[in-house]
């Protein structure tokens, strides 16, 4: 509740502070990295698994949609492919945590990722090589969504739909056998709990959510390029999660929120540095940097965790 | 030709067996995923440019205070931040570790002399061909070549007959009875990790003629991981002769295959060495 009012006033004063329009578009964009960040959040904070390649299925998200939308195909069919793409992109890359675990299963997923970001910059049929993709405007029921304030309601409702379904996923049967196996994989096999099957299946659902969040992404961009959906995207996810706060969902909207806000933060403050720190271009890099080091040695639970251990219950 | 590309893949493997050298040694010691091993190179390359070209120094003396001070940060930070790492789930340390790569890269990417100019730093033989009956090399590999025979000799005089080596080699294989047989746990996770930081700081010097030196050669560091992979994840020669597979293979990759399969044969094989030899290409056939 605390959390929400919270939310709330740092949002009015966003609008206050950047104007109506572009604090909308901003937020969409939150509410996009934040249905990536709920999907990651799965396979982390309740399946307890690693994904070092979650960038690659926001990829395949977004160029499945840009190509259908640029191929004319309506969204009510173009997107639940994406999406359908996506999990089985995801099924794949968890195949081979039926044979490993730990981190050479996350080195796995690494793998799978270069090879998908490779693939995409080698893919010129698709991709369009440097000149891009252009995509055009999502069409709704005969509308166009092409303001900010339509990407936002659009972000928005897609958020809460999929906020609603991790939480349903997380309460349920479901989550305690994820974090069954997060927290002890050879007891939670002992009392017949399939954990090949359910890693699957967390990858399954988080790389859904991931190929969603691409193939919005993909309309409020509309341009797509391989490059931005890199390893650093992957790892950008990973931090996203992190500081939002691992253990809890709302800190993936928390992570993308920080995630979203903090370039404009610094471009703000670039403006009363003296110009020589001020042209430099490393600031972000920095920036991310020391933020999630000092996340992780401050507050380990995320924003969202609190300072006790914030692993324990989603919520 | 085929002798050239391939004394091109054995100097490139050299330097991802480096990382990965580097990479596993830290792995081994201290459970610690580090991804910062690239942006580690790429400061010690940057740091004999600036005692070289800045201060003036030779370039032996220059890239002997490079690994020096690259062996003295890595301790520093081993003490200052990695150690709260510790004991924590392996993503939280990785996490870490990319987070401080990312300062480092921030930080010399903020440095307009940096990263406005393109960088090389000279090395003995750059550019020279020294000729074997028909067959022409280049000189730089062949130094690249050389160095990292001459460092591997010197690791494993270290390991073998140093009573720190052999601490550290103790500590790896058990701590807890390493603790016990008095050798100092986290004293050892210190030499780790300046170790690590030394030893990526010499394949950045070997890699700086190879390629120019900017903010983003750190890069290379990615092909470490397959190199590691190969190797076992917990051997110091398969690390190397991971590498050294990696870069022969790549090299032959790209003189035959099409242009691009060359970059993804790494990825491809770190795959593949996973699912079909989980313990590297070099373990022994001995239940471990």
């Amino acid at each position: 509740m605390k959390g929400s009012l919270l939310a709330l006033v740092i949002g009015a004063a966003a609008i206050a502070v950047l104007g109506t329009s572009y604090a909308l578009s901003q937020f969409a964009f939150v509410a996009t990295w934040a249905i990536a960040g709920l999907g990651l959040s799965l396979i982390l904070g309740q399946a307890g698994q690693i994904s070092l390649g979650h960038g690659a299925f926001l990829g395949i998200g977004a160029y499945v949609e840009g190509a259908l939308a640029v191929a004319g195909w309506p969204a009510w069919a173009s997107f639940p492919l994406a999406v359908l793409v996506a999990a089985a992109a995801g099924w794949v890359a968890a195949l081979p945590g039926r044979r490993l675990g730990g981190m050479a299963f996350a080195m796995s997923t690494l793998a799978i990722a270069l090879l998908v970001e490779e693939a995409l910059v080698r893919w010129e049929g698709l991709t369009r090589g440097a000149a891009g993709l252009a995509i055009p405007p999502l069409q709704l029921f005969g509308q166009t969504v092409s303001g900010p304030l339509g990407q936002f309601v659009v972000s928005a409702l897609l958020l809460l739909v999929a906020y609603g379904c991790c939480r349903r996923w997380v309460g349920s049967r479901l989550g305690r056998a994820w974090r069954a196996v997060r927290d002890d994989e050879v007891a939670a096999a002992a009392v017949g709990i399939d954990c090949g099957a359910l890693r699957s299946l967390a990858f399954v659902l988080g790389a859904g959510m991931a190929g969603l969040a691409g193939a919005l992404y993909a309309h409020w961009l509309a341009y797509l390029s391989p490059e931005q959906f890199g390893l650093q995207l992957s790892f950008e996810l990973l931090m996203l999660v992190f500081i939002g706060g691992v253990g809890r969902l709302s800190g993936a909207i928390w992570g993308a929120a920080v995630f979203v806000a903090l370039p404009q933060l610094i471009a703000l403050a670039t403006d009363l540095l003296p110009a020589r720190w001020a042209a430099a271009s490393g600031t972000e890099t920095m920036a991310f940097g020391v933020l999630i080091v000092l996340i992780i040695l401050l507050r380990p639970g995320g924003i969202a965790g609190g300072r006790r251990q914030g692993r324990r219950e989603a919520g | 030709m085929f002798a050239q590309v391939l004394t091109s893949g054995i100097a490139t493997g050299c330097v991802y067996g480096l990382v990965a050298l580097s990479f596993v040694l830290i792995y081994k010691a201290t459970e610690t995923v580090s991804f910062m091993q690239g942006e580690l190179l790429m400061l010690g390359a940057f740091a004999a440019l600036y005692v070289h070209e800045g201060l003036g120094w030779p370039l032996i003396a220059a890239a002997g205070a490079a690994v020096a001070g690259m062996f003295v940060f890595g301790a520093l930070l081993e003490r200052g931040v990695l150690r709260r790492a510790i004991g924590q789930p392996h993503l939280t340390a990785l996490l870490l570790t990319f987070g401080l790569g990312m300062m480092l890269r921030g930080a010399v990417t903020m440095v307009p002399a940096a990263s406005h100019e393109m960088h090389r730093l000279p090395l003995p033989f750059a550019g020279a061909h020294i000729g074997f009956g028909t067959v022409v090399v280049a000189g730089e590999h062949l130094v690249v070549i050389a160095a990292t025979a001459l460092l591997c000799l010197g690791l494993s005089l270290f390991f073998r007959l140093s009573r720190a080596g052999l601490a550290l080699r103790a500590c790896s294989e058990n701590p807890r009875i390493a603790a016990l047989m008095g050798v100092s746990v986290s004293g050892m996770h210190t030499l780790a990790w300046a170790l690590g930081a030394a030893l990526a700081a010499c394949a950045g010097l070997l890699l700086a003629p190879m390629t120019f030196v900017f903010p983003g050669m750190g890069l290379i560091a990615l092909k470490a991981f397959p190199a590691a992979v190969l190797g076992g994840m917990s051997s110091l020669p398969g690390a190397l002769a991971g590498g050294l597979f990696l870069g022969v293979v790549e090299a032959i990759a790209g003189l035959y295959l099409p242009e691009g399969v060359k970059d993804a044969t790494g990825y491809a094989l770190l795959l593949l060495a996973l699912l079909v030899f989980p313990r590297g290409l070099f373990a022994s056939r001995r239940a471990p």
